[in-house]
């Protein structure tokens, strides 16, 4: 294609389309053409991960990523992650730990920690520094991010106990029952 | 019920016509509708509380930011809006020759381009106003904005910038701050001395001090160029009201200085500019001044359409403040019990291109250069030089990191020439209650010596190391 | 970014027939994390980009006849996550955590790693240590070739503007050799190797002696090089502390080493003696690990 086509991915749960030129990043599709904003522009190299996002389950750069790309896909930006009754346990950690500051690092580091969560629901602090490897952060030193996201995880493993017949997965994969 | 979301033609086609472009331009994006979210103002509850020191704070704006739904100025989009370009000069001295905007002008797709002849007052700064708003006859490093173009995308702008063409001659150009001082040296801002600033403390007679002393120690310490990386790149937008009023809305912080700037280098009187600054996304220091606020202005004035301008992560490090290097030349004498009796300082900072915030830099470094130790004798020449480099400004600190490098690696060194505990020699000197700065001001709530003891407590200063 | 046409390639044959109809200045897109980068930047931006991104035989860690095979799309994650890998050869997954960030390694790929081809790759040691081969596609057919050969020069190799990098394969022969790779960069994350190094070896136990070492060294040559020398030095050799520590002294003198802004020439001469000596040591130790392994339990 070398003009602009329609793009059509899973976005924040819903099926959204929208129009892009072979050369729009993901990153420019979803802050002007679905006007998600949350996702930042911070070096547009895959540098300092305020674009992050997450595509069928995995952390990426939003600005290392052609729109057409997506097409197809899973997409999950922050503004996907609270309901209108409720945060996510993720950024009510965030928010009761004061780990951010002037915000800007904000919405990619709580992408990471997200996709970190899904798969490893108790992780260590170096394995939490790792997922938060590929995010910046210039105003907070990173420590009370880290205690967030084990103050989320510890909330999402409560509730994930709390649902009945519930089986947990552990940190190595293999399935127990709660 | 998820609202959809339909790609209007009609709105397509009508951000899509450049006038007089004659074709259409497909690449031009629609605004949709933003998510609708519950925004609760979280009202600071540490006031309330007494005591509030102890207390467990929450930032009022934590929400927001955690939400994604802080709109920072690049978040913002106005109908109509245009996106600017600056061209950077890539030469770091240079007498202009020529600029030719043509091929730029007919580019698709461009509504106005603009260069430094047409800024009404073409100077500013926060002390000296020796900073072009695009440089015009001269180049002084290589970030200098030369030519904007406001077009209908970002890319445009970005593609446009490059058909422009200007004719540089260079001039000899001085990067090293010491060679700088010399008079052979280039002058960056000819016929001026590249020395633009001396500040010099006198107290009690070095000399004498230096006689007296069991042993004198000299060392030159070196710190380097730093960039504030802030995570939000500079950014700003410019649209005027049918009153004749200019509205920037930017990520600068000082807005009173700014918007005196911005009337300066417009010739407006102050009472048709405003200055609207929201959230930042880091600031540091870096976004202490203006930079393309009036840039934008006039792009937008000439289009009649609000103008965005976003600086590049490459702009941030060639054509925003950083932090200044400094030499530092320290020569202390003390006696053979680890008293200082007295301390000569010259510091040399690298002032780069323009002077921005160098003053109040160099004035800090110059009063804590010494360090918070009692000396009886002192004598501090500082000096920063224009250098044909990025200019260097405010960062957090302003000159007082830099020196402490100097005094308290030197204080090491010193302690272990004498044989004696690092943290024994600096409690021997430290400032007590009442102790005078270099300039005379007298100190209260010293606690200096409290604090340096509790925390070698805390650390286990005492301890053998494993 | 500059306007560019996007065609999307189907398969890896598919792709070999985008490339040849689109002349020499088309650009393949597979991980994105190099070429976008570079698409921005660049004033020529190419008229075309082949998508390759999709073609589901460019996947895929098997072991085939000829020993491990790992398709050119893998990302550097499926790497580290691979069973395969892990067992048989884990220096290949820790080289691939050391590259980027979890962002940068869900979206990259070997394939990718390899044709960029930049001196300091974290991906070549290891490969080049186990001499690992890569497979080529053509409009004529395809071609292996080994992977120190594949590396022509400076972010330069052997493929052609129409050919694709399909694969890389692990002789069987070389499948679970004990070996270790070693990177010092500025940082943990997100890091350059100032330098980085692999080493491999076998170990003939009646004799305590090595067989076929290699080591081989990344950002301290114009591409990833082998220290033959200290290789031959160490060959049929007890192995000791000194024998390592004086094979990685000579795999010092093999390279060549630039001073530039982020280390002088010494600086990476004694680091590339150190990560070497490391790099031995730590494949001697697998190798006694793998075979009490074998005898204990």
């Amino acid at each position: 294609m070398t003009d602009v086509t329609n793009v059509t991915m899973r976005l924040n749960g819903e099926t959204r389309t929208a129009p892009a030129s072979p050369e729009t990043t993901l990153l420019a599709l979803l802050r002007d053409q679905f006007n998600l904003t949350g996702s930042k522009l911070g070096c547009d190299a895959g540098d300092c991960g305020a674009c992050t996002v997450i595509v069928d389950g995995k952390a990426v750069n939003a600005c290392l990523m052609l729109a057409a790309q997506a097409d197809g896909r899973d997409v999950l930006t922050i503004e996907g992650l609270a309901t209108l009754e409720r945060l996510h346990p993720i950024q009510k950690a965030f928010e009761d730990n004061a780990s951010l500051q002037c915000g800007f690092c904000g919405p990619g580091v709580i992408m990471s920690a997200k996709a970190l969560l899904d798969e490893n629901p108790d992780p260590t602090a170096p394995q939490i520094r790792d997922a938060l490897a590929g995010n910046l952060c210039r105003c907070t030193g990173y420590a009370k991010m880290i205690e967030a996201v084990h103050d989320a995880a510890r909330e999402l493993r409560a509730q994930a106990d709390a649902l009945p017949g519930h089986k947990r997965r552990r940190a190595g994969g293999e399935m127990e029952s709660a | 019920m998820p609202r959809k979301v339909r790609v209007s033609e009609k709105s397509r086609r009508t951000t899509a016509q450049a006038p007089g472009s004659g074709g259409e331009i497909s690449r031009v994006p629609s605004v949709t509708p933003p998510v609708a979210f519950p925004i609760e103002t979280l009202v600071p509850q540490v006031r309330l509380q007494t005591p509030a020191v102890g207390q467990r704070v929450t930032r009022p704006d934590g929400r927001s930011h955690g939400l994604g739904q802080t709109r920072y100025i690049d978040d913002l989009a106005f109908p109509g809006m245009l996106y600017a370009k600056i061209k950077r000069a890539g030469i770091a001295a240079a007498r202009i020759r020529s600029i030719d905007t043509r091929e730029a002008e007919a580019m698709p797709g461009v509504l106005a381009v603009l260069t430094g002849f047409e800024i009404p007052v073409n100077s500013f700064g926060p002390s000296l106003q020796d900073q072009p708003v695009l440089a015009d006859q001269r180049v002084f490093h290589a970030g200098d904005g030369v030519a904007a173009v406001a077009a209908l995308t970002e890319q445009i702008a970005a593609e446009a910038i490059e058909k422009i063409k200007v004719d540089y001659e260079p001039s000899p150009a001085v990067f090293d701050p010491l060679q700088a001082l010399r008079e052979d040296a280039p002058k960056v801002h000819a016929p001026a001395s590249n020395i633009y600033e001396t500040q010099v403390i006198r107290k009690g007679d070095v000399d004498a001090g230096f006689a007296k002393a069991d042993h004198i120690f000299e060392g030159q310490y070196r710190t380097q160029m730093v960039e504030h990386v802030p995570l939000e790149p500079h950014a700003a937008i410019a649209a005027w009201d049918p009153n004749g009023r200019v509205i920037i809305h930017t990520t600068l912080g000082r807005i009173t200085l700014g918007r005196a700037d911005v009337a300066r280098t417009l010739k407006l009187s102050l009472n048709r500019v405003r200055i609207v600054a929201t959230i930042v996304g880091g600031n540091f220091g870096g976004k202490n001044e203006i930079t393309q606020e009036p840039v934008l202005a006039l792009l937008s004035k000439k289009t009649g359409r609000p103008v965005k301008g976003v600086f590049t992560r490459g702009d941030e490090f060639t054509a925003s403040t950083t932090r200044h290097p400094f030499i530092m030349d320290y020569k202390t004498g003390v006696s053979k019990d680890g008293r200082i009796i007295a301390r000569k300082v010259r510091l040399v900072a690298d002032g780069g291109a323009y002077c921005s915030w160098s003053e109040t830099t160099l004035g800090k470094a110059c009063i804590l250069s010494t360090g918070p130790y009692r000396i009886d004798n002192l004598l501090v020449e500082a000096y920063v030089v224009y250098t044909n480099k990025t200019m260097t400004g405010a960062m957090r600190g302003f000159g007082a990191p830099q020196v402490c490098f100097a005094y308290e690696s030197q204080m090491d060194e010193i302690a272990a020439a004498l044989d004696m505990d690092p943290l024994q020699i600096r409690l021997l000197n430290a400032f007590d209650e009442g102790a005078a700065s270099p300039t005379g001001q007298v100190l209260h709530s010293v606690v200096l010596k409290d604090s340096l003891l509790k925390a070698a407590q805390r650390f286990g200063w005492k301890e053998p190391r494993s | 970014m500059r306007a560019f046409e996007l065609v999307i390639a189907k398969d890896a044959a598919h792709a070999v027939a985008l490339l040849a109809e689109h002349g020499p200045s088309v650009k393949v897109l597979a991980g994105g994390t190099d070429l976008l980068v570079d698409l921005k930047s660049a004033s020529n931006v190419p008229q075309v980009v082949v998508d390759i991104s999709r073609a589901a035989d460019l996947k895929g860690i098997v072991i085939t006849e000829q020993g491990l095979r790992i398709g050119a799309l893998v990302t550097h994650t499926e790497i580290m996550r691979s069973p395969l890998i892990r067992e048989l050869f884990p220096a290949l997954a820790d080289a691939a955590h050391t590259i980027g960030a979890v962002q940068t390694r869900n979206l990259g790929t070997l394939g990718g790693n390899l044709v960029t081809c930049v001196p300091s790759m974290d991906s070549g040691p290891p490969l080049v240590a186990l001499d690992a081969l890569v497979t080529i596609a053509g409009t004529g057919g395809r071609r292996q070739v080994p992977l120190t050969g594949f590396f022509a020069g400076l972010r330069k190799t052997l493929l052609k503007p129409e050919e694709l990098l399909v694969e890389i394969v692990i002789p069987s022969e070389n499948l679970g050799k004990p070996a270790d790779f070693q990177k010092f960069g500025l940082r943990k994350g997100q890091a350059l190797a100032l330098v980085n190094a692999a080493a491999s070896l076998w170990v003939d136990w009646e004799r305590n002696v090595c067989v076929a070492p290699r080591i081989a060294l990344g950002a301290v040559a114009p591409t990833v090089i082998r220290a033959s020398t200290a290789e031959a030095h160490l060959d049929g050799r007890a192995i000791t502390p000194e024998a390592m520590a004086e094979a990685g002294r000579i795999a010092a003198s093999e390279a060549h080493p630039i001073t530039d802004f982020r280390a002088s020439a010494d600086y990476r001469r004694d680091l590339i003696a150190v990560l070497t000596r490391r790099a031995l040591a730590n494949a001697y130790a697998r190798a006694k690990a793998m075979r009490e392994g074998k005898n204990g339990d």
